[in-house]
């Protein structure tokens, strides 16, 4: 099907290649020419090429781990190529690396998803925060207040983005924040422009619309487009293709580090678009196509390449049980709209989607540790509003969160393991006025073995463990509480490979043995893949589609993902 | 190489790891080492100027007298100490006004039982009561509108001063019943005052909470991540809302003890502890549990404040000289371990 694309191999094409593309004879604004980079033996980007011209808008798309960010990096300076690359700006080459901090020397400019605004600033002076580093004598140069102002009025004005120069950035919608962010990048830009005489203009877009309300895109779009109007370039980072169709004149496709496609404006073909980002049937990570576990009751071979793989224990308890389901039914709140999900005894469910979908609000929605607007939970023969529902009430009724940022929502890194540990079932060891602490510090140490956290020691401190034991005791904490649904976030992020085993394993255990019921959330879909019983795609804050046995692969659930349908009854 | 870093690998890098090397160093002994000497180091020094003064003074020194001075004559702050861990040990690190509460109980005591001729034990309990006042107003803006409790603290503070002067007619107020005298500092036990007795009554409830029961150690949970605490389902807000609410009582208490130790009270009575008590909680913050806020260090940092100052008057120094101990013990005693740690890691890095 790639046919009809301008199907572009990655090996480097010509100067005059890239001038035909567009085909108005321009020098191109930025050529880079056969980039690669590699982390330990992972080949992040295997050269590839990229040219923007002076007025278009390039989307840059591809699957998480495909190199759109590690190219953005190189850009930025952040990281450092290989040798070979080459980079030029309005047909002038620029050496490689570019210095860290340099990169706007020659005319970029990066907003990310972030967007770097101080909250506590106004508009005003979040504007202005380039002009104010300045070095030697002129950080003594006072500033003029009404001057300021009014040149801020007028470079709003320019861009047609109409915002209040004293509200605080903070108070900002967040589609205004967003555009806040990229006005004051356009115009540190044109700024450029001005000094360095008439040379082009790049702006990166990193991922701007994931947090934005779909109503509100079209804002940031008008910006775009105004400032492409006045010879800017834009390189617009993506995941979300509906968009990308609306703003890109073109389209390159990045997979596992090659450039596979160029789509020009009309040829845009959005399911054409999402077989090339996720490769079919590629051979690089996934396993092969395996068989329905339930069906079969035993796991296929892993192939002898595979031998990382080992398989999951996985057993015919994981039938569902007779009553013992988990009901989760209508949840709204935050990105979500009435989400509604079945969970057997003993199931592991996994939820994807894309960033901002609303997937990641569901661990904490669920949990009531956001606000939910409405939705009702179904578990052990009791139904909570989970409008209601706080943390308290969710340890109540036996839910468990793993939370993505451990450090500060998981563990107290400042405890021992044992404190952490035992912190849920303490209550238990409070018997006749005495605290039974060496029961408590016992039970730590079992669970320190049969967690298998190193070092074995239950009076470390947590914060001397790495990142995979504190994973492990974050479990250990939860698990230790025989919890009837855990529900995961991203629960081996920052964890080694062997970890991450460990914790699949010990979390199929639980299932297996007590029948705990998982709701496992994370964006790593080779991880769903290989944990989940059953996947659910999330799509604009609904359910957009549940994938199972075969076909649950780590493509289609990326294809799936990308897609973002509505759901289909 | 002598050590290998815990390594974390992010998802992006698939490169397969072994297990993660954990610190296995021969310098763990020593570590284990530095971390006692760490715990112990406080107890060493109370030790040392102890054995120092009696050498130096061993004629005033070593006397019932002195001990008596140092144990009972120290009771109020020490009382106050055991009010100010409560909110600290929650995270909560400054509750401002539990001096200005030592005071308005103290003022209040007087003004009602000398200007009004209110009976004493009704005029210890309006006391008690005016403070708990002051930590539920507190407790309402700092816990259940999650103010700033340093700007709060520093508001109630502020007015409750105020109303101390206004309640006194900024003046000394005097001399309050002999019987409160009497229970509170006349009265001896072993040769020393009552007081010193209840304030141990209190700490020792205070430790057992904080030291043996599942709340003590929720407490802790909340004071070093309250996040944390949080999502696992403790009730960190009514948690909160009871420390400062008991030390706001407690404050109250040493209000007590003040107007019985002195007879008289004068309007400036709370603002002259406060610091030294924090000073004791986070000087005892060094010692026992090294980087916690913990019940037996401040004991025992009470006690070392108060004998390093008395023995420093006994020597002839002024009574001024009591500050530039507590600050300087202080910062020592906080800025030690982090000087002696830095020079550990450069003389441990270098070889390797």
């Amino acid at each position: 099907m790639s046919e009809q694309f301008h199907g572009r191999a990655p090996e480097p094409s010509t100067q005059g290649d890239a001038q035909t593309a567009v085909g108005n004879g321009q020098v191109a604004a930025l050529v880079v020419r056969g980039i690669s980079k590699s982390f330990d033996r992972t080949r992040a980007l295997d050269d590839v090429d990229l040219e923007i011209h002076r007025g278009e808008v390039v989307a840059l798309v591809g699957q998480n781990g495909s190199g759109k960010s590690t190219l953005v990096k190189i850009l930025s300076g952040y990281h450092e190529p290989e040798a070979g690359g080459q980079l030029s700006v309005d047909g002038a080459d620029v050496p490689l690396p570019l210095p860290p901090g340099k990169s706007h020397e020659i005319g970029l400019s990066f907003v990310y998803q972030d967007l770097g605004l101080s909250g506590g600033m106004t508009v005003l002076e979040n504007l202005n925060l380039s002009a104010r580093v300045r070095r030697g004598l002129g950080a003594w140069s006072p500033i003029w207040w009404r001057r300021e102002r009014r040149a801020a009025a007028a470079v709003l004005k320019l861009y047609g983005v109409s915002l209040d120069l004293g509200t605080r950035a903070g108070d900002l919608a967040p589609v205004d924040q967003a555009r806040l962010a990229i006005v004051r990048s356009a115009h540190d830009l044109r700024q450029f422009q001005a000094s360095a005489g008439d040379r082009s203009s790049i702006l990166v877009l990193d991922e701007p619309t994931v947090f934005l309300p779909e109503e509100d895109v079209r804002f940031l779009f008008d910006l775009i487009r105004t400032m492409v109007g006045m010879g800017g370039s834009v390189l617009f980072i993506s995941h979300d293709l509906p968009a990308v169709r609306e703003i890109a004149d073109r389209t390159v496709v990045l997979r596992d580090g090659h450039k596979v496609a160029e789509v020009l404006r009309g040829e845009f073909d959005e399911e054409a678009l999402v077989n090339l980002i996720v490769g079919g049937m590629t051979t690089r990570r996934s396993a092969p196509p395996r068989e329905d576990t339930r069906s079969a009751g035993a796991m296929s071979q892993p192939s002898t390449e595979e031998t990382e793989r080992a398989p999951i224990p996985s057993t015919a308890s994981r039938l569902p049980r007779d009553g013992r389901a988990i009901s989760i039914d209508g949840l709204s709140g935050g990105r979500l709209r009435e989400l509604s999900l079945t969970l057997a005894a003993g199931e592991i469910v996994g939820v994807a989607g894309l960033i901002g979908s609303g997937a990641e609000d569901v661990p904490y929605i669920l949990f009531g540790s956001e606000p939910a607007t409405a939705g009702t939970l179904e578990i052990g023969g009791e139904t909570l509003s989970i409008k209601d529902l706080t943390p308290s009430r969710a340890v109540r009724n036996r839910l468990a969160l793993i939370p993505a940022d451990r450090k500060q929502f998981g563990l107290g890194l400042a405890l021992l393991v044992w404190e952490n540990m035992t912190m849920l079932i303490q209550d238990e060891y409070f018997r006749g006025g005495i605290f039974r602490r060496d029961e408590l510090v016992a039970i730590a140490e079992r669970g320190v073995d049969d967690f298998g956290i190193k070092p074995p020691r239950v009076d470390a401190r947590t914060s001397d463990l790495s990142g995979g034991n504190q994973q492990k005791l974050l479990l250990a904490k939860w698990l230790l509480a025989r919890p009837r649904l855990l529900i995961a976030h991203e629960p081996t992020q920052g964890v080694d490979v062997g970890a991450r085993r460990e914790i699949y394993q010990l979390v199929r255990r639980a299932t297996d043995g007590e029948g705990m019921a998982v709701v496992w959330v994370t964006t790593d879909f080779a991880e769903l893949e290989e944990v989940c019983d059953r996947v659910v795609i999330v799509s604009r804050g609904r359910r957009s589609g549940e994938l199972r046995g075969a076909e649950m692969t780590e493509d289609s659930i990326s294809a799936a993902v990308l897609r973002q349908l509505e759901e289909v009854a | 190489m002598a050590t290998t870093l815990v390594q974390e690998v992010g998802p992006a890098s698939g490169a397969p790891q072994g297990e993660p090397k954990v610190e296995e160093t021969p310098t763990r002994g020593h570590a284990r080492f530095a971390h006692s000497l760490d715990r112990y180091a406080l107890i060493i020094a109370f030790i040392g100027i102890i054995i120092g003064f009696s050498a130096a003074v061993p004629s005033t020194f070593d006397t019932v007298a002195n001990l008596s001075n140092i144990l009972g004559g120290q009771a109020v702050l020490f009382i106050l100490t055991v009010a100010v861990l409560l909110p600290t040990i929650m995270g909560d690190f400054v509750d401002l006004s539990l001096g200005a509460s030592l005071g308005l109980s103290a003022m209040t005591i007087a003004v009602l039982n000398v200007n009004h001729g209110v009976p004493i034990v009704y005029a210890c309990l309006a006391g008690m009561g005016a403070a708990i006042v002051v930590g539920v107003v507190n407790t309402v803006f700092v816990v259940f509108y999650g103010n700033n409790p340093f700007i709060i603290t520093l508001g109630t503070m502020t007015v409750v001063e105020g109303v101390t002067y206004i309640i006194s007619s900024n003046a000394t107020v005097g001399v309050v019943s002999t019987g409160l005298s009497n229970w509170v500092y006349t009265n001896t036990f072993l040769s020393i005052p009552l007081e010193y007795f209840y304030a141990l009554a209190i700490f020792l409830v205070v430790w057992y909470v904080l030291s043996f029961t599942p709340v003590g150690q929720k407490a802790l949970v909340i004071g070093q991540s309250r996040e944390v605490a949080r999502l696992s389902g403790f009730h960190v807000d009514r948690q909160r809302a009871w420390a400062f609410i008991i030390g706001a009582a407690i404050a109250g208490f040493a209000g007590i003890a003040y107007a019985g130790t002195y007879g008289s009270v004068d309007p400036t009575a709370g603002s002259t502890f406060i610091l030294p008590a924090y000073a004791a909680v986070f000087l005892g913050a060094t010692a026992i549990h090294p980087g916690r806020i913990n019940a037996l260090g401040a004991l025992i940092a009470v006690y070392f404040l108060a004998a390093g100052t008395a023995g420093l008057e006994l020597l002839g120094a002024q009574a001024y000289i009591q500050q530039i101990f507590y600050g300087a013990a202080l910062v020592v005693a906080v800025a030690l371990p982090t000087v002696t740690r830095k020079r550990l890691f450069k003389r441990r890095r270098a070889p390797s």
